[in-house]
């Protein structure tokens, strides 16, 4: 029975750890697991090199590594379990297409010197740890008026210090004679 | 096989994925895009393989 062959569109991938060590080697790894499958690599070429949308198994940069591949449907399927298993490709999508662009044709097996390829090391983010707010220490409404205001034995005593500076004549008239005074002297504007 | 009118999606083509997703990354109904039933499951299916091919987030 022959097996009918499919044009697929193919997105890999690469772990930068392992792109670092050389490009060159990471695609022709790719290149040999394909073909070692029966797959016909058409073209297969870097896409590019970016950040990921979210983490992928602790990654937060990968290469992208663009293919155009002729194969069966049985040969796709068996390539992936090898691909994810093996070597430095952590995702991979098979695409089946109607035809391959001109464009991409025309490139072919890319070939790019290591140097060419620039990965950025990927920078751990220091999470800053934010210092709890603190608010300013301030001393509660009940001492403050202690010490603006003394307590109220000490208050009769100051009392008694100003009484006692004060001068005697006034300490020594009572208050009722004190009124006594004045009713007197109403009288005798009444009169 | 895509006519000559209808509209094609490609997975690779982010930035005019984005124009069709909300900003928390969810796609817009078909009555919001304007697209056809063929062509929104065109664009869903190229939303869906960017997303697992971590181009464009799932959420954010």
């Amino acid at each position: 029975m022959t097996e009918h062959k499919h044009i697929y569109q193919a997105m890999f991938l690469l772990d930068n750890e392992e792109v670092r060590k050389g490009f060159n080697a990471s695609r022709d790894w790719v290149k040999t697991t394909l073909e070692k499958y029966g797959i016909d690599v058409k073209v297969l070429r870097l896409w590019g090199e970016r950040q990921l949308a979210y983490p992928i198994g602790g990654r937060k940069r990968a290469t992208y590594l663009l293919g155009w591949l002729e194969a069966s449907g049985d040969a796709v399927n068996e390539v992936k379990r090898e691909l994810y298993l093996l070597g430095p490709v952590f995702r991979c999508l098979f695409l089946q297409e109607d035809s391959i662009p001109e464009e991409e044709l025309a490139t072919g097996i890319q070939e790019i010197a290591d140097s060419e390829v620039i990965i950025p090391e990927e920078v751990e983010e220091v999470e800053e740890v934010e210092e709890p707010y603190e608010e300013p220490y301030e001393e509660p409404e009940e001492e403050q008026r202690a010490t603006e205001e003394p307590a109220e034995g000490e208050k009769s005593e100051e009392g008694e210090k100003a009484e006692g500076d004060k001068p005697e004549e006034k300490s020594e008239k009572p208050v009722a004679d004190a009124a006594g005074d004045n009713s007197e002297e109403v009288k005798k504007d009444g009169n | 096989m895509a006519t000559k009118n209808s509209r094609t999606f490609d997975f690779k083509d982010i930035e005019s994925l984005e124009v069709f997703m909300t900003s928390h990354g969810k796609i817009h109904p078909a009555k919001r895009t304007g697209l056809r039933a063929r062509e929104q499951r065109r664009l869903k299916r190229a939303i869906k393989y960017a997303r697992f091919l971590a181009l464009i987030p799932f959420t954010s």
